[in-house]
């Protein structure tokens, strides 16, 4: 396998865009990746386009990525449509990075777009629920409760087992929305009181609104290309990708003592990169509710069981801290347009470990950093979809 | 009146039997699952998966309140998973016999298996499903 480096990445804000179909927000984030990169339209070997909800949500069930690709100038070659739910953009970037890594392509492109607004939230929330395997939507889960009560994450037993209060489960959310007020690209630019946090209303309990994501609507891209040629595009420092791993959920009984799996992908990713956790820099992880960032904490083995709210406390994972986590402002700041999500996370890193992230830039710049990604939802107890992405500068 | 997914449910047509859910147990290696699958996950065979019938009884996992629900369901109501005394851990709503208050459910506790419409909107009414319901009644239960 070839090194390969990210040597270009775009974004379109998230929010609301409500005159914008996929194509119209795909666009400026793939030119300014391809810019960004120094390639052309006609430089590009292949591309990937990650979208999860576009056919229900837009009625364009078929062939998104080559009506995207199209639109921004880019034809005649292999246009592979991914969809991974909340995953598809991370599983976009695997696809890329296995086509130039192998010698198929010298320069790849992916793509992660979602429009999630269309005028209907009810339609939007429906279009979420159908990330989860039919028995469990039809049956009424909500899908917040992945987060609250599922076996998988089961935030309120974490309450009685490791006594977290309400405040520690708002402390994430704090401390992401003061990143993201200095992210000009993010949803929500203000930064919340933890007492904010605890005090907006319930959505499945102990969750509440603010430490939920919200309906967005989003792109990133990133052109990638094998190491040794990107001196032909750009000046810029590329960006290698150390690891690039993707695992599928596991079906768990009760009692199942396996390791989570998103455990398993990062340490499948550890692996590929030759580091451990304690090398990282920078990590933009996933908190589509925020509290799930002192979970994650754990499962990326950043510290043991139950300790995750100390690493806020202590101003590990703050933007000044050791290991700063979700610098952007992460799901629920930044935003979380579901089939962007894991490209936004790789642009971030990318930017901080280039030096260009402005009012939130990590001192030192990170040379070592992690983009953790997963979506969906199985019977058998498990997320669909995981991937994680190590990068070095 | 339809069954929202006939193969994992039986209710009885003679009076006074219980319904109940179906799923599969592995010959080979004896896990059970639900709903039905045609391969064992735990083993990894196939054919070995025999019909069994499962889940007249269980005890609550986990329960939260939603205070916002999908289309066709009616917030607040009670997200479950229920641990069967057969092996699964299974997403379930709560019987609407159940008032939708704190306090009224406790992880832990025993409960048992109910039919009824999905949802009480017009869209899903019409369709029987499983939820659980505490074994013993509960406080202010409607009868």
């Amino acid at each position: 396998m070839r090194e390969v480096a990210i040597i270009g990445v775009g974004a379109h804000p998230t929010g609301r865009f409500t005159d914008k179909s996929l194509k119209h927000l795909a666009y400026p984030a793939i030119w300014d990746a391809m810019q960004d990169a120094g390639v052309e339209p006609a430089d590009i070997n292949v591309g990937y386009v990650g979208n999860s909800l576009g056919g229900l949500l837009t009625g364009q069930e078929g062939i998104r990525g080559q009506v995207v690709l199209q639109h921004s100038g880019i034809t005649g070659i292999p246009v592979i449509n991914v969809e991974n739910a909340c995953a598809s953009a991370m599983t976009a970037l695997r696809g890329a990075w296995l086509e130039v890594a192998s010698g198929a392509a010298e320069v790849a492109l992916a793509v992660g777009v979602e429009k999630m607004h269309v005028g209907d939230s009810a339609r939007t929330i429906g279009a979420l629920s159908a990330v989860s395997e039919l028995e469990l939507s039809e049956a009424g889960m909500q899908f917040t409760t992945s987060y609250a009560i599922h076996p998988k994450m089961n935030l309120k037993a974490r309450m009685q087992e490791y006594g977290w209060t309400v405040r520690d489960l708002a402390k994430p959310a704090a401390k992401n929305s003061c990143n993201g007020s200095k992210n000009p690209l993010a949803q929500h630019q203000r930064a919340l009181s933890i007492e904010e946090v605890i005090q907006s209303r319930i959505i499945v309990e102990p969750l509440t609104l603010l430490m939920c994501s919200s309906i967005s609507d989003g792109a990133a891209a990133a052109v990638v290309c094998a190491s040794d040629i990107a001196a032909r595009f750009t000046s810029k420092m590329p960006i290698r990708i150390a690891a690039c791993e993707l695992r599928s959920g596991v079906y768990r009984l009760p009692g199942d003592d396996r390791p989570d799996t998103a455990t398993t992908c990062a340490h499948a990713a550890y692996e590929k990169a030759g580091i451990g956790p304690e090398d990282l820099d920078a990590i933009e992880l996933h908190d589509a509710m925020a509290p799930a960032e002192l979970m994650l904490y754990e499962r990326l083995g950043l510290c043991d069981p139950g300790d995750g709210p100390k690493l806020i406390d202590d101003g590990v994972t703050t933007l000044d801290g050791r290991v700063p986590v979700n610098p952007s402002g992460g799901l629920c700041s930044r935003g979380h347009p579901v089939g962007a999500t894991g490209l936004l996370q790789i642009c971030e890193l990318v930017w901080q470990m280039r030096g260009q992230a402005g009012p939130r830039q990590i001192e030192p710049w990170p040379e070592v950093t992690m983009a953790q990604n997963q979506g969906g939802l199985l019977l058998g107890q498990d997320s669909a979809a995981y991937g994680v992405t190590i990068l070095k500068s | 009146v339809q069954i929202l997914n006939p193969d994992s449910l039986r209710i009885p047509e003679e009076p006074g039997a219980t319904p109940c859910l179906l799923g599969n147990r592995c010959a080979k290696c004896g896990t059970v699952v639900f709903p039905k699958m045609p391969v064992c996950p735990s083993c990894r065979m196939t054919g070995t998966m025999e019909e069994i019938e499962l889940g007249r009884t269980g005890k609550l996992y986990s329960h939260a309140i939603a205070h916002v629900a999908p289309k066709g369901f009616a917030a607040p109501f009670f997200q479950a998973f229920v641990d069967l005394p057969e092996g699964p851990r299974i997403f379930s709503l709560v019987g609407a016999e159940c008032p939708v208050e704190q306090g009224v459910l406790e992880d832990g506790m025993e409960m048992r298996l109910v039919i009824e419409p999905v949802a009480e909107s017009a869209e899903r009414s019409g369709q029987l499903t499983y939820k659980y319901v505490p074994a013993r009644s509960t406080r202010g239960a409607r009868t």
